[in-house]
């Protein structure tokens, strides 16, 4: 389960350096299949198959959607970050480091899970805050829910398999209205870049 | 199953119905069609309203269905709210130019979209545990920012992103915070995140803060309060009005409840004045950061945003203090700010017509060139303004005075030297815009009055009677329904 955890944890850390979006909607989905992969590692009882299920079928409907977002979409350029590639992993380690000093221990199966948890939370918030790509941002939240759903699968006793399927369905749909604001954003400005949003102000 | 899980599936229910008739009606009845799906979807939420109410006594607290006086007040505030805004969207889908979607399937989508929204509204309130108010919440986000953006416009594109983005990264912190507290409880599932469990849940004190703060934090996002409340001005002011209404009026304060749940559940473990403590923050900041905006010249609906700011923090302050006064006084504040903030957003529909200028800048003498409309945006203004004899100025005097009950006379004292500067910005707009000078030539008909003139007749003994019973509330069997709270 700790090598695991810290498999999805490296993966995150490559959404927030890589250029590609659709190399990151590799990444998030192969983090998708090792939750599975956890879910069915805590045994074989019906609640654990359910887990893997419903994780695997999340995952291949979101990259499914992302990649048809991504086809749908091209960009003549990639949309620039604001911040540096390595800057970026730094404010991301850094907002972990943080995390995990500040938090108490949670009471996750392992020391491992909590801080791996932090730590896609950590990446999630950062991917959010310094991609200016509309998807990346969408990725940010995908990311989020992910370190989510590992502490879900790292709680001891029994967890609540409804909200688990609950929060993964929520997740798609939080998904599909971004892809709905993405296309016309990207047909409205000829770019996927929130940058660009920037009208709103108070007069 | 009982009287009232019938009730409450009913309530569920309807708005589904509303749902799949947008797929399957005929063009020339849906918009009929639709508003009596929401006559009988507002009339059952107002019966489990009256039935949670008339009966504060005896609260139903399930693993999945919660029926308390809390939840009674919010049900009947999103019923009435939910229903106002069908009334009027056709109003807004008569004069719309362009949209999110297909031109021909934009009507359809459009109430769809309104029903989703209302739908998972009304559970919030209902939820019986933290988890399933958590997915409501969530999926409120998914539906309302559609709506956000459903003109298409590359300024509500903006909004609806912002608001998509901000409140789902703030609702994974709070996921964070339930997972905390279900990791602090021993897992045990479901069970160990009702409202009927926590509050008796052995958890570590230290943890338990952690989860609280994390909850907190998330929501606040969803809740628009500040210091993460950056998405709430710019939803608001770009949103369908029907939207902007329920979004002000029926969804912060239904978030806000799960906020309020949390409180009680887990002010056991860290302490009522710790838990409390929060909230106060909360509402102190968020008045704090609202009073500036309310004195600067705002475009009509960013104005009524930044009161929806200032009055979510007045409602955070009271909750934060609690007993009979404030509570009472938190009470009467949401119904009374649903009423006023609903007709101000309802108003935005023919307010723009009149004067398109209205939608990036302040207007001025409205009441001059189309009276009605002018006594509408007054009646709205003064009212959330706290202008005597509007019970939002009772349930303002009730909270600040509950927290000098409760002490933390600073607190009040703070609250209320922000109020008074609230009130006066908000005075001034409301002079400006009804009897003000006019500015900008070309004022046009004011399309969709008449429904807005309906409305402010509907509103207006409702907002005195509130004031009467407001007198009445903090002795009665409805406060101490909400003293009690789920434990």
């Amino acid at each position: 389960m700790n090598a695991v955890a810290w498999a999805i944890v490296a993966l995150g850390i490559g959404v927030v350096v890589v250029r590609r979006r659709s190399i990151a909607v590799g990444i998030v989905t192969a983090q998708a299949v090792l939750l599975a992969v956890a879910a069915l590692g805590k045994g074989t009882s019906l609640d654990s198959i359910v887990a893997a299920a419903a994780l695997t079928l999340r995952g291949v409907v979101l990259a499914t959607l992302l990649l048809l977002l991504v086809r749908r979409t091209r960009e003549t350029r990639p949309v620039r970050a604001g911040v540096a590639p390595l800057a970026r992993a730094a404010a991301a380690v850094a907002l972990a480091l943080a995390l995990i000093w500040l938090m108490p221990p949670i009471g996750l199966d392992s020391q491992a899970a909590e801080r791996a948890t932090l730590t896609l939370v950590a990446i999630g918030l950062v991917t959010a805050a310094t991609r200016r790509a509309t998807l990346f941002q969408v990725l940010g939240i995908v990311l989020v829910e992910n370190g989510l759903a590992l502490a879900a699968l790292s709680l001891p006793g029994t967890s609540s398999l409804a909200i688990e399927i609950g929060v993964a369905v929520d997740l798609l749909l939080i998904a599909l209205v971004a892809g709905v604001f993405h296309e016309r954003i990207f047909a409205e400005f000829g770019a996927g870049d929130s940058a660009v949003l920037r009208s709103l102000r108070d007069s | 199953m009982t009287a009232r899980d019938w009730l409450a599936t009913a309530v569920l229910v309807a708005p589904l119905v509303g749902i799949a008739a947008a797929a399957v009606t005929p063009d020339h009845l849906l918009t009929r069609v639709e508003t009596a799906i929401a006559v009988l979807a507002a009339v059952a939420a107002g019966v489990m309203a009256v039935v949670a109410l008339a009966q504060p006594g005896e609260r139903q607290l399930g693993r999945w269905l919660v029926l308390d006086p809390a939840g009674g007040l919010l049900l009947g505030v999103i019923g009435v709210i939910g229903l106002s805004s069908a009334l009027v969207s056709s109003q807004y889908l008569a004069g719309r130019r362009g949209s999110l979607f297909r031109p021909r399937w934009a009507d359809r989508v459009y109430w769809a979209t309104l029903f989703a929204f209302w739908v998972v509204l009304l559970a919030v309130p209902l939820a019986g545990n933290l988890g399933a108010a958590w997915l409501a919440i969530e999926a409120t986000t998914a539906a309302s920012a559609l709506l956000v953006g459903f003109s298409g416009r590359a300024r509500a594109l903006e909004a609806g992103w912002k608001y998509l983005i901000l409140t789902s990264l703030g609702l994974g912190v709070a996921l964070l915070g339930i997972l905390v507290l279900e990791a602090a409880a021993g897992g045990g599932g479901i069970e160990t995140l009702t409202w009927r469990s926590l509050p008796h849940a052995s958890l570590d004190h230290q943890t338990a803060v952690v989860a609280y703060v994390l909850l907190l934090a998330g929501l606040a996002a969803k809740i628009g309060w500040a210091p993460v409340h950056n998405w709430l001005p710019d939803a608001h002011s770009e949103a369908p009005a029907p939207v902007s209404a329920l979004l002000s009026a029926a969804l912060l304060p239904a978030v806000l409840l799960v906020a309020w749940r949390s409180e009680q559940a887990l002010a056991p473990t860290i302490g009522a004045r710790t838990a409390g403590g929060v909230l106060v923050g909360f509402g102190l900041v968020s008045l704090a950061v609202a009073v500036p905006f309310l004195w600067r010249s705002q475009a009509w609906k960013r104005l009524l945003a930044y009161s929806s700011l200032e009055h979510m923090g007045v409602i955070a302050l009271g909750i934060g203090f609690g007993g009979t006064l404030a509570l009472a006084g938190v009470a009467v504040h949401i119904v009374g700010h649903a009423l006023a903030k609903a007709l101000g957003f309802y108003a935005a529909t023919p307010l723009l017509a009149h004067d398109p200028r209205a939608a990036g800048h302040s207007v001025g003498g409205v009441g001059r060139t189309e009276p009605k409309l002018g006594a509408s945006l007054g009646i709205s203004l003064g009212a959330l303004a706290g202008l005597p004899p509007s019970p939002l100025f009772v349930s303002e005097v009730l909270i600040v005075a509950g927290g000098f009950q409760v002490g933390r006379p600073w607190a009040a004292g703070a609250a209320a030297i922000l109020l008074a500067l609230g009130f006066l910005g908000l005075a001034h707009a409301l002079v400006d815009t009804v009897i003000g000078r006019p500015r900008g030539r070309d004022r046009h008909p004011a399309l969709g009055l008449r429904a807005v003139t309906t409305l402010t007749a509907v509103t207006v003994p409702l907002l005195l009677a509130l004031t009467a019973a407001a007198l009445w509330l903090p002795d009665s069997g409805i406060v101490h329904g909400l003293v009690r709270g789920l434990g």
